[in-house]
């Protein structure tokens, strides 16, 4: 009760509430920006939080974090280009609904998805910051070995056509991420003597790249009349049946995204392409999948909005960033001379209930300013596609110059644009090439640093009850996928001799 | 009366002497360049320093950050900038490990140390529930069997302490790498790792939680806030270190800059408002004139190369 009164006390005393909705309208903008990750937009707003006071400050980058995980989809379903990292499974099935006509209803799938998901995650946050905060505690290298294993083994199901082509995809991304300093000596790899390098390739600058660059090329490419898509100019919320369909997609992608929340290092980029995954696996529509599926859309929405409530949680209980989201977060904990840890809802109890209410309020807000601002974005795609592409290459290169300033930046998003148009045109899946890129850093220096712990011994991975876990899940995701086809035709083959026998 | 009159000629002549002392300083503007982040340490550093420095440097004060390649951008915005006082880089080890590890363009020997300000103590540290009372006992541990420790970077101070201490004791542990402090400390809490090392502005949360415990100092003397804890030294093993926290500029600083800092920094170390904010940001002050400190970088440059150089990370 006290902590309702406190968050009551903040949001009453202060101009969180103001902040929390400037945070909601900021974020979306930011991460309707391809290029702008959530971090991005957060860490724009830094140097205007030192003169507010704490509560606020972490409330008004919180706010933008959700805001920016909502906002991430727009441009994923209108032009093909995740806003955000984590948005990147949205393309999928939004996209293809956009192509439908169905754009006004997959935006609005996605927000009041996203809705669903912080509210869930915040409730998460709140109630369980501290068992979950113990279940990191118990993460050793081995175990974070196998989560990565885990992760990557949803390629096996991502793949679409081609296994193979699917794990080359994979490799080119694990290849990129082996680029920078060394896990465990410190050398420097692949940098080829440019210091530009040395921290390696973020993960953004190839998604950029691979997803809106080679699009652009694509449409540049493509000869004769564009296809204009038709968005109805108004936002549609699904029907009583529609929505009870999405429940299960909805209650999938914020399981996940409180768990892959909770982990540090997994994020909002595993957390929806995980539930993007499961919800196809568990799905009673699991042909629409690819198709335009609105469960495609929902689940992985939910998902990262989740993850945008759920990371707070081991920055709070440890003061350990999982995320480059959280990490800016922290850094505006430090500006104004607070220590994130176990003792912070000691010390500094009535900013974090402040940050509860706030977030609460940028919740609800995220529906309205939501709203409110589609109409403006649905205008924007139906330009003529001349004159948008150039605006949405415009967007992407402001949008990643202004990360470092770096022109060099610039040369890796139009290589990896590049790549993405050969990938494309030979028909290679980008998405495991992301995930590739997301989880190769985590599975190598956590499998080498296991070795070091062990002295080489392999046997330490089978010592650890987490990683066995995963490790057997992973196993049990590979033989399923891989046997799924050979199931499809076994069944459709039964069907069809019972139907003989009829006949 | 007579008293009274010195008081106001000493004020007056105190009064014109930083009028002096404003004046002489050769530029209105002094740009303080740091490659971390907004809100990273030697961003906060620097932030907090320039909010007290401008008045007694005579002078304004702003921060800029140069990020990316782990100081390389700076070090190369430090040597392309003039030598007249204008611009200064926030030195820490990193800009040290940088030059070695990655050949930059511009290294720290293209740059002259001007002053340090504060230094970090590294301490070592264990998990509150763990059975190591002392250095000793972690010694032990890794003679019998494998020792496990932590440092937070590959290519650190900390690891490099490790290494010297492995030596030093003469046992065989194996020295687990990181992606920073925090990874580290999740490791330590939970058992996976026998010690790890870090500042002790990084252990602030958790050593007041009662999670961890500090077993020993790698600092020349015990610290003032850790009075019971030994040195690594005391323990019986000579590894000694300082995290720096300084100012580097380009090559060729003019006398009167170097001596207006050199004024300026100790009397800003004793200002009470400064203080109390460093102190609250767990900083000790430990101001190293110009002339010491191009020798101390000089030779931390030299015992890091040998350190990397050993430890097989560079050719």
């Amino acid at each position: 009760m006290a902590m309702f009164s406190q968050a009551l006390d903040v949001l009453l005393t202060t101009p969180a509430v103001f902040f929390a909705i400037i945070g909601v309208a900021w974020g979306i903008l930011g991460g309707a920006l391809p290029g702008l990750s959530p971090s991005i937009t957060m860490a724009l707003l830094l140097p205007f939080t030192y003169s507010l006071d704490p509560a606020s400050a972490i409330v008004l980058l919180a706010a933008t974090y959700i805001g920016a995980e909502y906002g991430g989809s727009i441009p994923a379903i209108l032009i093909r280009t995740p806003g955000t990292n984590a948005a990147a499974a949205t393309v999928i099935d939004g996209f293809e609904m956009n192509r439908q006509g169905k754009a006004g209803l997959a935006l609005g799938i996605s927000l009041y998805s996203g809705v669903i998901g912080s509210l869930i995650g915040l409730v998460m946050l709140v109630a369980l910051s501290e068992p979950l905060s113990a279940v990191a505690l118990s993460f050793r290298p081995p175990s974070y070995f196998a989560l990565g294993i885990l992760g990557l083994s949803v390629i096996a199901s991502l793949s679409g056509g081609s296994l193979v082509k699917g794990l080359i995809a994979a490799v080119l991304g694990l290849m990129v991420a082996t680029i920078g300093t060394d896990p465990v000596t410190g050398g420097n790899r692949f940098t080829f003597g440019t210091a530009d390098l040395l921290a390696g390739v973020e993960p953004v600058l190839i998604m950029v790249g691979l997803f809106a660059v080679s699009e652009l090329f694509v449409q540049t490419a493509e000869q004769g009349g564009q296809i204009r898509v038709e968005s109805r100019a108004r936002i549609e919320f699904p029907g009583i049946a529609l929505a009870r369909r999405l429940v299960p997609a909805q209650i999938i992608g914020s399981i996940i995204g409180t768990f892959e929340g909770v982990m540090p290092g997994a994020g909002g980029t595993v957390a929806s392409f995980m539930s993007y995954n499961e919800a196809r696996r568990w799905s009673r529509h699991k042909e629409e999948f690819g198709n335009g599926s609105p469960e495609g859309v929902a689940a992985p929405e939910t998902a990262n909005n989740t993850v945008a409530a759920t990371a707070i949680i081991p920055l709070l209980s440890f003061g350990i960033p999982g995320s480059n989201s959280t990490a800016v977060l922290l850094g505006g904990f430090l500006i104004h001379g607070i220590t994130v840890g176990p003792m912070i809802f000691v010390k500094s109890a009535s900013t974090v209930y402040g940050l509860y209410g706030g977030m609460l309020v940028a919740s609800i807000a995220l529906l309205f300013i939501g709203m409110a601002m589609m109409g403006p974005c649905i205008w924007l795609v139906n330009r003529p596609r001349a004159y948008l592409n150039a605006f949405i290459l415009a967007l992407i290169f402001s949008g990643v110059f202004s990360i470092h300033q770096s022109l060099f930046d610039l040369v890796l998003v139009l290589i990896a644009g590049v790549v993405g148009f050969a990938m494309r045109m030979l028909k290679f899946p980008f998405l495991p090439t992301v995930l590739g890129l997301v989880l190769g850093y985590l599975i190598e220096s956590n499998y080498r640093r296991s070795l070091v712990l062990s002295g080489g011994d392999h046997s330490i991975f089978l010592e650890d009850p987490i990683a066995v876990g995963f490790l057997a899940v992973a196993a049990v995701f590979v033989i399923g996928s891989l046997l799924q086809p050979a199931l499809a035709a076994w069944r459709s083959r039964r069907r069809g001799e019972i139907r003989d026998v009829r006949g | 009366m007579k008293a009274i009159k010195a008081a106001i000629l000493a004020a007056a002549l105190g009064l014109a002497a930083q009028q002096a002392a404003a004046d002489d300083y050769p530029v209105d503007t002094v740009t303080l360049v740091t490659h971390s982040s907004v809100g990273g340490g030697s961003d906060v550093f620097l932030r907090e320093l320039a909010k007290y420095l401008g008045p007694k440097l005579g002078a304004n004060v702003i921060v800029e950050n140069v990020k990316g390649g782990s100081g390389a951008n700076a070090m190369a915005r430090l040597v392309a900038s003039p030598a007249d006082g204008s611009v200064f880089y926030a030195t820490t080890p990193t800009f040290i490990y940088t030059s070695l590890l990655s050949n930059p363009e511009a290294t720290y020997k293209d740059l002259e140390p001007l002053v340090n300000v504060f230094s970090d103590p590294e301490v070592i540290y264990t998990a509150a529930g763990s059975d190591f009372k002392s250095l000793k006992d972690v010694v032990a541990k890794a003679k019998e069997s494998r020792g496990t420790w932590g440092a937070a970077n590959p290519a650190s101070l900390e690891r490099q302490l490790l290494e010297r201490l492995k030596t030093a004791a003469g046992v065989e542990a194996a020295i687990v790498t990181h992606e920073g402090g925090g990874d580290m400390m999740i490791n330590v809490l939970n058992g996976t790792l026998d010690i790890g090392v870090g500042e002790v502005q990084e252990l602030q949360s958790q050593l007041e939680a009662k999670q961890v415990r500090i077993l020993a100092t790698f600092t020349a003397d015990r610290i003032a806030t850790q009075p019971d804890v030994p040195t690594v030294k005391e323990s019986g093993y000579d590894v000694v270190a300082r995290k720096f926290r300084g100012l580097a500029g380009p090559k060729g600083l003019p006398e009167n800059v170097i001596a207006a800092w050199e004024k300026a920094i100790p009397e800003l170390l004793e200002d009470p408002d400064y203080k109390a904010a460093y102190t609250a940001a767990n900083l000790r002050p430990e101001f190293i004139p110009h002339d010491e400190y191009v020798t101390f970088i000089d030779e931390f440059g030299t015992d890091t190369a040998k350190f990397l150089k050993d430890s097989g990370v560079i050719e």
